[in-house]
């Protein structure tokens, strides 16, 4: 409990930098996702600066374990014992974890059963989630997202489930199939890669971000979903990569950084302080890469050209959508769209 | 006595015959759903019209409108009906007397007419001819196509009986002018083809059992345990495995649509789905409360047990008109998670999703998949085959047919008892037949039973003229 209250101060302490040494800093590639990321609460014998020893995510790795089933056994009891009554969704994590690095149906009960991981790794993976509070989605290295399996790693934002509906929201505009697309800030390339496998034979999306540890798994997402052809991935800031098809994209799509930096000491651990800042710091209100966003819209957009952003809710769609609608002459349609939980989700609109 | 499904059917029918007997064709017209019950089945005798070879033209050189041809005559007097009153004794077929064969033909006749509903069948295709002659008849297009096609369809099946009525006279008039003249060999010829159409008269009888509404389809079954723990769940799947068994051996596709485990052992409930001609035809017939008695392997003390399982089927109606359209409106999709702002301040992998249908009640539940997306897209999916089925039974019962359903099977309407011991026995109740091999019959060797129940059913009700 002291390490905890501990590592809470030290993650107030840097003061995060202003919006504008940020804005300086955004667009120098970054040498390690670790930076970025808050430091992690518990002593971590691998070294924080590098949190994973293996980055391939365990569900991708090579089945080379033979773990006799009576030990296997053993540490599904040893790991279930560590789940407390008050955390019952653990239970369904350990069983993802070993249907994860399970090589062959775990109900098979094959003896040997073949593993991608060692059981030593496996309970070191078991410890730093139940313990360290890592996201499971960092632990299994993917997030299943639609009906992808994307894959995730540390410096990388873990999809989430508000934003399946992006790809709906994409898929309800006229004749999308054939247009050229940007996801802005695309982090592991989910929403990319989702909307590509919509698309036909001329359709496009770039997908940029400004963090190479992103490209590197949205690259990695791109190939295992064979839509290399249709998704082109580029490296910088927002729309910077984006001066050759300026006035030509029908669409761009964007889940950026969006909550408020006064809310961030806030958060959940596993978002706190184990998700890159970058993916999560909106500056001021949470608006200030929304509003770069929107400024850069109309030069980017054909005519008739649609945007859908994600938001922090409620305040900040309906900001922006009065902002959108009456600042610039140059939209219609601009409207807060509702998300799952009824929360005013994600902001849509045509350029004119 | 229990030929619960089928009597209460074929009533049905009578009181809808008997509604539409004085016949107008302006009353015909009116409702056209009440009319579309009325459509028969295309397969009541298939193949008697390409099996029978010699068609003598001078029976029906008259319109095929009418319907009722004049009853085929020997040319002393003998016809069908006077064949079969006679009581000529039926010896086994291996014996050559002509009158033996000739009345075993004549009361299979009599038989596939009663179950084809004969003087239902008549009446109907007089009132359809009147109708097909309206003048006005074609301008709505979907009505004339639904009349000519049903009036084609009775006239088949009565043709076809016809057909099959002359050629049994025929048979008898060759037979004796050979004797008259004494040709040997036209006498034996005559003969063999008598006893040709015995065997075939008994196939005739068999197709004449699934000529319902409907019985040609695939169809859903649904197996629910009684009261009884554990015990009564393995035998719910006792039943689904016969059931499956049953449909593989007949060549039928089974899928698995739902299945809720029990906790120890066996099913609470489940339902496959089992595609296949006259699929419905068949399940039917088994409609109800199975009993089960034998020492139960759940008991520690080795005491005998009985259990119930209570055994739905449900047609599968072959036009997309009855899928249930779902309206998104009509959808409340309720996610398990926690309030808060959600977005990038959350992080969770509850992903379980539940469908409510408003309208009906009727919900559906996904939890096995690892996203949102894909557990709302499973439990879509049930959502869907629920709706149908209750789309199915609303049209079954707008069509003043009658199906049967889960919570409609009162668990009192037993049709069938399983005892593994004290002795080993399968009787059904409502007809009776028992035999004393069960391991067999629970490996789905279920077609006696289905046979003997639908000639019972058919053939005790009383709707023939």
């Amino acid at each position: 409990m002291a390490m905890l209250a501990f590592s809470s101060n030290a993650f107030l302490r840097p003061n995060p930098p202003g919006p504008h040494l940020r804005r300086l800093l955004l667009p120098k590639p970054l040498s390690s996702a670790a930076a970025l990321t808050p430091p992690t609460p518990q002593a971590d014998p691998t070294g924080g600066s590098n949190p994973d020893p293996d980055p391939t995510p365990l569900f991708l790795r090579p089945a080379s374990h033979r773990v006799p089933a009576a030990a296997l056994a053993a540490f599904r009891l040893r790991a279930a014992a560590l789940v407390p009554p008050s955390a019952p969704h653990l239970r369904r994590h350990l069983r993802w974890l070993l249907a994860d690095a399970a090589a062959n149906d775990p109900a098979s009960g094959s003896d040997p059963a073949l593993l991608r991981a060692s059981l030593d790794d496996l309970e070191a993976l078991w410890l730093r989630h139940v313990r360290g509070r890592r996201p499971f989605q960092y632990v299994v290295g993917n997030e299943h997202w639609r009906d992808l399996v994307v894959a995730v790693r540390e410096g990388v934002l873990i999809p989430r489930p508000e934003t399946e509906a992006v790809v709906d929201i994409v898929k309800r505009v006229e004749g999308f199939e054939d247009g050229w697309w940007a996801d802005l800030g695309t982090g592991s390339g989910a929403i990319a890669v989702a909307v590509a496998r919509e698309l036909g034979a001329a359709g496009r999306v770039f997908a940029t971000d400004v963090s190479e540890v992103a490209l590197e798994v949205a690259r990695l997402n791109v190939q295992r979903y064979g839509v290399q052809d249709k998704v082109e991935i580029r490296h910088g800031s927002w729309f910077e990569p984006l001066e050759d098809v300026k006035g030509k994209l029908m669409g761009v799509i964007s889940n950026p950084p969006y909550i408020p930096n006064v809310d961030l000491p806030g958060l959940q651990p596993e978002v706190g302080w184990h998700e890159p800042k970058l993916a999560l710091d909106g500056g001021k209100d949470g608006l200030e890469h929304l509003l770069h966003l929107c400024e850069g819209l109309s030069s980017v957009l054909k005519p008739g050209g649609f945007f859908v952003f994600e938001t922090n809710g409620d305040k900040q769609s309906e900001f922006l959508v009065d902002l959108i609608s009456t600042k610039w002459s140059s939209f219609r349609n601009v409207e807060a769209v509702l998300d799952f939980a009824d929360i005013k989700r994600f902001v849509t609109g045509y350029r004119r | 006595m229990a030929c619960r499904l089928l009597t209460r059917s074929a009533a049905a029918r009578l009181v809808s015959h008997l509604r539409r007997t004085p016949g107008p064709t302006q009353r015909l017209l009116a409702p056209r759903a009440a009319l579309s019950s009325l459509l028969g089945s295309t397969d009541g005798l298939p193949h008697a019209a390409d099996s029978t070879l010699r068609v003598p033209a001078r029976w029906f050189s008259s319109p095929s409108t009418d319907a009722v041809a004049e009853a085929p005559v020997t040319a002393d007097g003998l016809t069908v009906d006077s064949i079969a009153s006679k009581g000529w004794t039926i010896l086994p077929e291996a014996e050559s007397d002509w009158r033996s064969h000739a009345a075993a033909v004549a009361q299979s006749i009599k038989l596939i007419k009663k179950r084809l509903k004969w003087g239902w069948i008549l009446e109907r295709t007089k009132q359809l001819s009147v109708v097909l002659e309206r003048p006005d008849l074609w301008e709505d297009p979907v009505f004339a196509g639904m009349v000519s096609r049903e009036h084609g369809e009775l006239m088949g099946k009565i043709k076809s009986v016809n057909q099959f009525e002359q050629e049994l006279i025929e048979h008898i008039e060759m037979l004796r002018l050979a004797r008259e003249e004494n040709d040997n060999e036209l006498e034996t010829e005559s003969m063999g083809d008598l006893a040709d159409m015995r065997r075939n008269a008994k196939e005739k009888e068999l197709n004449a059992l699934l000529s319902g509404d409907n019985d040609s389809c695939s169809c859903f079954i649904e197996v629910q345990a009684g009261a009884g723990g554990t015990e009564s769940m393995d035998w719910a799947a006792m039943v689904m495995n016969m059931y499956r068994s049953w449909a593989q051996r007949r060549g039928y596709t089974v899928t698995v649509v739902e299945e809720m485990p029990g906790e120890v052992a066996g099913i609470k409930r489940a339902t496959i789905k089992v595609d296949g001609e006259y699929a419905f035809g068949y399940a039917k017939a088994e409609v109800g409360v199975h009993r089960l008695v034998r020492i139960s392997p759940f008991d520690s003390g080795k005491r005998r047990h009985t259990s119930f399982s209570a055994v739905a089927v449900i047609p599968i109606l072959g036009d997309a008109s009855s899928r249930y359209q779902i309206k998104d409106s009509d959808l409340r999709i309720e996610r398990f998670r926690s309030g808060g702002p959600g977005g990038q301040h959350a992080n969770t992998t509850e992903s379980a999703i539940r469908i409510v249908h408003i309208p009906t009640g009727i919900s559906a539940t996904c939890q096995n998949e690892r996203s949102q997306h894909m557990n709302k897209a499973s439990a879509m999916a049930v959502l869907q085959s629920r709706l149908d089925q209750l789309e199915i039974a609303r049209q079954a019962q707008m069509n003043a047919e009658h199906t049967q359903s889960l919570n409609e099977i009162s668990w009192g309407n037993q049709i069938r008892s399983y005892v593994l011991h004290p002795y080993r026995m399968v009787k059904d109740l409502r007809t009776n037949y028992e035999v004393s091999d069960p391991d067999s019959v629970l490996e789905g060797d279920l077609d006696d039973f289905i046979l003997n129940y639908l000639s019972s059913a058919l053939d005790e009700a009383d709707v023939s003229k």
